[in-house]
């Protein structure tokens, strides 16, 4: 046998190691492949390319002007440049002559692409200021960011919503009328934020101490998911948010439901110990408008205490939304979640304003939530590793309940309607 | 091993380190005292390696000695600097803390040319050779501390002139100066016959007028508007009156900065002897307005009648602890004259349902008030 013939074993190991080369080719063959099939995907509530709304098609007509060209260019220019690359490859050939020093190909090169940006910018300066228009306004809402969720209110004395006689406190999912040019007042209580629902409108910074404003405007009943898309801490991947989109009489229903005065458990129930327990545990930092002590004594929450960016979502109306903890988690089961989600535009309204009723809440999520809040979401709740923000809470901690607390507080969430 | 002069300084510093730390245990380390019996141990130990180093300038005596220990140490003029900055820190521990920095500086910057020179002198007996050690050693130090310190007095002269002139000759000042060093380095960079002479004699007469008229400016002060400000000391809590009383007190240009006009939620106005607020979404005028709770709210406080005004922020009332009683939160601004701004921030933690009494914004002088519903 030849010692330096390869065996049959050594050809097929021969075979089976690639090259570095192939290897970064093949890595970036399957990334551009991976890229595509994304492009398939189905169920995309944050799809840019999906406008469901007048601020989010003005982007769309821009992304259809601009995109063409900059494909053009893109293509054109990694064209010339493989063929460059290819055609001029060092061969040991003499240097081709250069373009240095020959106005007019200088010119030409620099006008084209002046002229490319003078019809781009033309149509994204038009876009900017029409995206940036206020004085159509018709409904405010402030939306103030906080690590890691979203906090709505509706200010009082708002032309046309009337019905909006206190101001009403929501997180999580913000409730807008169909058709209804909203402005969003954003800011934040802790660090840079930043708010976008994809299928609406682009994004805006919601900065500490400013109020920059971005305008809404849905075109049918629904939900439009959102996510916070400026890098803000831990949680920020979980720093989610929806905005349902309601008929105007569905919307008032909402508002009516908001503004419903508290009304306590009936005595002796697992819902009235949970109210107990409630306000033992929960009501230093979450507020209940309504809610009184033993004394009858109205209970004031003081989040500034206990958490760093000094609040806590208001659970007044909990039930009424379908998502909990900075839309992370749904209060409804799957059965019940697809039911809203998946609603037409005629049923959609009917299906929300249910809110979270008993047979669709989600025991497992609310449970686990009451059980230890940060093995389900990263916070800085280690009472151990709260030095830097002298003793408060960013996140909520590990209350430490017992299954009987837990199980009265879920008694009493639901009847929070 | 050690010399009788290093000995000596290796004791002083010693024995000044166990009483720095005594005194500032006993009395205190923020006390000069502490700073100066450090800038004792800091001394001493440095002279202290110096002596023990150079064999108490006893070359004869060091084992390794050769020519070049052994030849005259040419001329320096690095002790002296060492001796400056010595001199500066002292001056400075009496007088001003800027010359105590400044001391150190040069003490350490002395001290370190030294003793690379004192290294590098012992390289050879060529001096020619132990030049070309030292640069090598040095140079890379050399020029960025040079053009630091450069940078440093260019940067403070020219900030000197435009504190002193007024607001709006300042950026056309700023302007010619940016093109003259524009089209001065241009020339440089490009024509050749504008080297040697004529590039030495534009910048060291750019560098004297500069240092000329900045000293000039320096001593002739701040513009008076920036004098006027520092004197009437605005932001104290003792000139913040919040009632209808005149004062002197008050930034006329508080809402000129830029966060002011770009983060408000509202602006609040006194027109023709009425109140009322505006807010970007609204197209009326509004007697309430709503701001998040536990965040800073900034707001324009804009005076359009010709009396002079404030805006008195009343934020409910809080119990502190210890106490059963309530006292009454507020803030204000300053005085505006006619269509004059002011700006005001304020954080309030607590919803209005909190207070027995509804949060306002009020105008001394002027019926009416401006709700601030919290939620």
């Amino acid at each position: 046998m030849n010692a330096d013939k390869p065996t049959t074993t050594e050809k097929t190991v021969e075979t089976k190691v690639k090259s570095p080369r192939r290897r970064v080719l093949a890595m970036i063959a399957g990334a551009t492949g991976a890229a595509f099939l994304a492009g398939c995907a189905k169920n995309a509530p944050q799809d840019t390319f999906v406008p469901k709304g007048e601020n989010a098609h003005k982007i769309q007509t821009l992304q259809n002007i601009v995109f063409p060209i900059a494909g053009v260019v893109g293509v054109l220019v990694l064209a010339l440049a493989a063929y460059i690359f290819v055609k001029f490859k060092d061969r040991g050939q003499a240097i081709p002559s250069q373009a240095h020093g020959k106005p007019v190909v200088e010119i030409v090169l620099t006008i084209i692409p002046a002229l490319i940006l003078t019809v781009v910018g033309v149509f994204t300066f038009r876009t900017v200021f029409d995206l940036a228009e206020t004085q159509d306004t018709q409904l405010v809402i402030n939306v103030t960011g906080q690590q890691w969720w979203w906090e709505y209110d509706y200010p009082t004395a708002q032309q046309g919503f009337e019905n909006i006689k206190t101001p009403i406190i929501t997180s999580g999912q913000l409730v807008i009328p169909v058709g209804t040019k909203v402005l969003l007042r954003e800011t934040s209580r802790d660090v840079i934020h930043s708010y976008w629902i994809p299928a609406l409108n682009g994004k805006k910074d919601a900065v500490p101490g400013r109020i920059h404003l971005l305008r809404l405007e849905a075109d049918k009943p629904g939900i439009y998911a959102g996510q916070c898309t400026e890098f803000c801490g831990l949680s920020h991947a979980n720093m989610r948010m929806e905005a349902v989109a309601l008929s105007r009489a569905d919307f008032d229903k909402w508002v009516a439901n908001q503004q419903k005065e508290y009304a306590s458990p009936e005595a002796g129930t697992l819902a009235a110990a949970g109210e107990t327990t409630f306000i033992n545990q929960c009501s230093r930092c979450h507020q209940v408008n309504g809610l009184k002590d033993a004394n009858g004594k109205v209970i004031i929450s003081a989040p500034d205490e206990n958490v760093w960016a000094g609040a806590a979502p208001n659970l007044s109306h909990l039930m009424s939304r379908t998502t909990f903890a900075g839309a992370m988690f749904d209060l409804v089961t799957d059965k019940c979640r697809k039911e809203v989600w998946n609603a037409d535009s005629d049923a959609f309204g009917a299906a929300y304003l249910k809110g979270t009723t008993e047979s669709c809440l989600n025991v497992k999520n609310l449970r686990a939530w009451l059980r230890n809040a940060p093995a389900m979401k990263p916070m800085y709740s280690d009472p151990a590793k709260l030095a830097k923000t002298g003793g408060k809470y960013r996140g909520m901690p590990n209350l430490g309940l017992t299954e009987d607390d837990i199980d009265k507080l879920v008694a009493y969430l639901t009847t929070l309607k | 091993m050690f010399t009788p002069g290093s000995r000596y300084f290796v004791g002083l510093t010693g024995l000044s380190l166990v009483v720095a730390v005594l005194y500032m245990f006993f009395v205190g380390s923020a006390d000069l005292g502490a700073v100066a019996l450090f800038g004792l141990v800091a001394t001493g130990g440095t002279i202290a390696g110096f002596s023990f180093y150079t064999r108490d300038g006893d070359a004869a005596s060091v084992d390794e000695a050769t020519d070049a220990a052994i030849a005259p140490a040419p001329a320096s003029f690095w002790p002296i600097v060492f001796a400056l900055g010595a001199a500066l820190i002292l001056v400075g521990l009496a007088t001003n803390p800027v010359v105590f920095v400044l001391g150190l500086a040069v003490l350490l910057g002395g001290g370190l040319e030294w003793a690379i020179q004192d290294w590098a002198d012992r390289a050879s007996a060529d001096s020619a050779f132990n030049s070309f050690v030292r640069d090598r050693a040095i140079s890379a130090l050399d020029y960025p501390g040079l053009a630091a310190v450069g940078l440093g007095i260019v940067a403070f002269f020219f900030s000197r002139i435009m504190l002193n002139v007024s607001k709006s000759a300042a950026p056309i000042i700023f302007i010619v100066v940016a093109a003259a060093v524009l089209v001065v380095g241009s020339l440089i960079g490009t024509r050749s016959s504008f080297r040697g002479a004529p590039r030495n004699l534009t910048i060291v007469g750019g560098a004297v007028a500069l240092l000329v008229i900045g000293s000039v400016a320096g001593f002739g002060g701040e513009r008076h508007e920036l004098k006027v400000v520092a004197e009437e000391k605005p932001y104290e809590v003792a000139n913040r009156e919040c009632g209808a009383e005149a004062s002197a007190h008050y930034d006329h240009h508080a809402s000129n900065a830029v966060a002011a006009k770009s983060g408000i939620i509202a602006t609040i106005i006194v027109e023709d002897g009425s109140l009322y607020a505006q807010m970007v979404g609204f197209p009326t005028k509004l007697h309430s307005i709503t701001v998040p709770r536990s965040n800073n709210t900034n707001i324009i406080f804009r005076n359009k009648d010709s009396e002079e005004h404030r805006l008195v922020a009343n934020l409910g009332a809080v119990k502190p602890k210890g106490s059963e009683v309530a006292v009454p939160v507020g803030t204000c601004t300053q005085l505006a004259g006619k269509n004059q701004d002011q700006f005001m921030t304020f954080n309030i933690p607590k919803p209005s349902i909190s207070q027995t009494k509804p949060y306002t914004l009020t105008v001394p002088g002027v019926a009416g008030a401006i709700e601030v519903i919290v939620p």
